[in-house]
């Protein structure tokens, strides 16, 4: 017999959550407080070395310049989008319950396949896309919208905003389903616009879904790593560097795990700490 | 509302330009992974149908055709990869043994835990939720690094351990899915009344019975809706499998192999990419009754 207290329970969870998340959490805060000797290889404690180096890295600044841009831009686009294929896709008549089903199919392709799918397609000589960008005389022959510092972000965004805008349109699709009728039938007896039913009834009704969806987009945007990795590699130079992609290079890079470390938990504290003041703010509770 | 006829037509023709455009990309890719090299890489002119479709690109990917042997054929000369260099059926093994486990791992450890935080009042119950979702919201790249160096130690990275290379892929995919898999079946198990579980162990069953005789099947739909998820989820990952394995690949760090110093075999890539895909499609395609619950760890519902 089980007893009726939770810890049997809860002890496989538990154990998963202590050894594969807490261990290596303070594993990493323990790595963070280190400095590795660049010619020894030695760790030797230094509590302020790596955070103080942090803040005078212009590449972190950068980093998380391009995150914030990259995090902000994608949520705004898939969340406006979101909301106006839901509106478009939200009827009952024939057919568009298979468009609906086939919205969500972006949803599960791997990231980094959809990142070689947009690197193939904004590929600047025999790429779809780029040359459909390129006939229209935007962009002059041969461009290279992946390769240009300038631009390299936005091709990245694309394949972001892609996928994952249709995550935004079944939440909002589940949202505008779950709205009361009767709010509607009254203020088209009272004559309302189109306009002003949406911005006065189906806005403020859909808040705690715009703010649950937001939230959970938010904190995945900001660890962007797949799409930068496979078709800039953070390049060129940092144009798209992330904070988890500058995280990865200097793992790689120069192995300074204590460094790589720090920004990674850097990453950790931005979001949790965004993430509480958002949902206080909001009043979002998952 | 009634619209009138002529607006209806309008937004069927929107909805259904929106939905194709979404969906060019995978048709696009789809297209791409049965053309021949020629009809990918031509420089003049954007190839949409005028080409001869080949399966060679599956053949090679997914059967283990000789590559050079395909070059030598279209007279291309010799290849430039391996032959094995591009056959993908050792990563399609690892990427099915390390999801499958995942996501038997998940649920396993998931359901049960579930399960107590949906039928039992204990102090710091709130507190273990919280614990939970901040695994949510936790940067995979905050505990990666020096889990590489722990995954090092334990033996669970380098290439001579195979089944430590699963089981280290595994269990961090269990531990990124414990959060989805937990929060929405717990979400599952408070959909059904807790008069429920009274009433069976008025009966006489024990609460373990009450839960593995007339909960737990009450909820079936539920654990394959969040199964298929973390299945996906596994199946879809990229940071972790990267960072963490030298002794297996899965499907999508494979693929990124194919990314040469002399080109990017577009063909390869769009063969194995596309057969990555099917599974994911025909699995969500079955769980869309509860994929918002699932996309938003049980908060909200259809």
């Amino acid at each position: 017999m089980v007893s009726e207290h939770p810890f049997p329970w809860l002890l496989p969870a538990s154990a998963l959550m202590v050894i594969f998340g807490l261990y290596p959490l303070l594993y990493a805060i323990w790595l963070s407080l280190q400095r590795k000797h660049p010619v020894t290889r030695k760790l030797s404690f230094a509590p302020s070395y790596n955070w103080s180096k942090l803040l005078g890295d212009e590449r972190v600044w950068n980093a998380m310049g391009n995150t914030l841009v990259y995090t902000s831009v994608a949520l705004v686009l898939q969340l406006v989008l979101g909301m106006l294929i839901a509106l478009l896709l939200d009827s009952d008549r024939k057919g568009y319950g298979l468009l609906r089903a086939m919205m969500t199919l972006p949803l599960v392709i791997p990231p980094a396949v959809t990142a070689m799918m947009f690197l193939l397609m904004l590929n600047g000589s025999f790429g779809v896309l780029a040359r459909g960008i390129i006939a229209t005389g935007l962009l002059p022959p041969g461009f290279s919208i992946l390769g240009t510092a300038s631009t390299a972000m936005a091709g990245v965004l694309l394949a972001e905003v892609w996928q994952w805008t249709p995550f935004m349109v079944l939440i909002m699709l589940a949202g505008l389903r779950s709205l009361p009728k009767e709010p509607f039938e009254a203020a088209a007896i009272d004559g309302a616009t189109a306009t002003q039913v949406f911005f006065k009834l189906t806005l403020p009704m859909m808040s705690k879904v715009i703010a649950i969806a937001v939230l959970i987009r938010g904190i995945d945007l900001f660890r962007a790593f797949d799409y930068v990795k496979v078709m800039t590699d953070s390049g060129p130079g940092t144009a798209t560097e992330t904070l988890t992609s500058y995280a990865g290079r200097i793992y790689f890079g120069n192995a300074d795990f204590p460094y790589a470390s720090t920004i990674a938990l850097l990453t950790l504290i931005i979001v949790i700490f965004v993430s509480f003041v958002f949902m206080k703010v909001f009043k979002v509770k998952l | 509302m009634e619209q009138p006829r002529h607006l209806r037509i309008l937004r069927d023709i929107a909805a259904v330009f929106v939905t194709f455009m979404f969906m060019f990309p995978i048709l696009w890719w789809a297209l791409t992974s049965i053309k021949p090299i020629s009809a990918v890489f031509d420089k003049d002119r954007v190839v949409f149908f005028d080409f001869v479709p080949t399966l060679i690109n599956y053949a090679v990917t997914l059967l283990g055709l000789s590559r050079s042997g395909i070059a030598i054929d279209q007279g291309i000369g010799m290849g430039v990869g391996g032959a094995e260099a591009y056959d993908s059926r050792r990563a399609i093994l690892d990427s099915v043994v390390v999801s499958i486990g995942a996501t038997a791992a998940t649920m396993a450890v998931a359901i049960f835990a579930a399960y107590a935080l949906s039928r039992m009042a204990f102090r710091g119950r709130a507190g273990y939720l919280n614990w939970v979702l901040g695994q949510r919201f936790m940067p995979p790249i905050a505990i990666l690094i020096p889990l590489v160096t722990i995954y090092k130690d334990a033996g669970l990275r380098d290439s001579d351990s195979l089944y430590g290379g699963y089981f280290g892929l595994m269990m961090i995919y269990a531990l990124m899915n414990l959060p989805i898999a937990l929060l929405l079946m717990k979400s599952f198990f408070d959909d059904v009344p807790k008069d429920v579980d009274e009433a069976a162990m008025i009966d006489g069953a024990t609460r373990w019975q009450s839960f593995s005789k007339v909960v737990l099947p009450m909820v079936r739909g539920g654990v394959a809706a969040s199964a298929v998820l973390v299945f996906i989820f596994s199946w879809t990952e990229f940071l972790l499998s990267l960072f963490l394995t030298t002794s297996i690949r899965t499907v999508p760090v494979k693929i990124q192999t194919f990314v040469t110093s002399t080109g990017n075999e577009w063909g390869f890539i769009a063969a194995l990419g596309t057969a990555a895909a099917i599974p994911s499609f025909i699995f969500i395609l079955l769980v869309q009754r509860h994929l918002v619950r699932g996309l938003t760890l049980g908060s909200l519902k259809e």
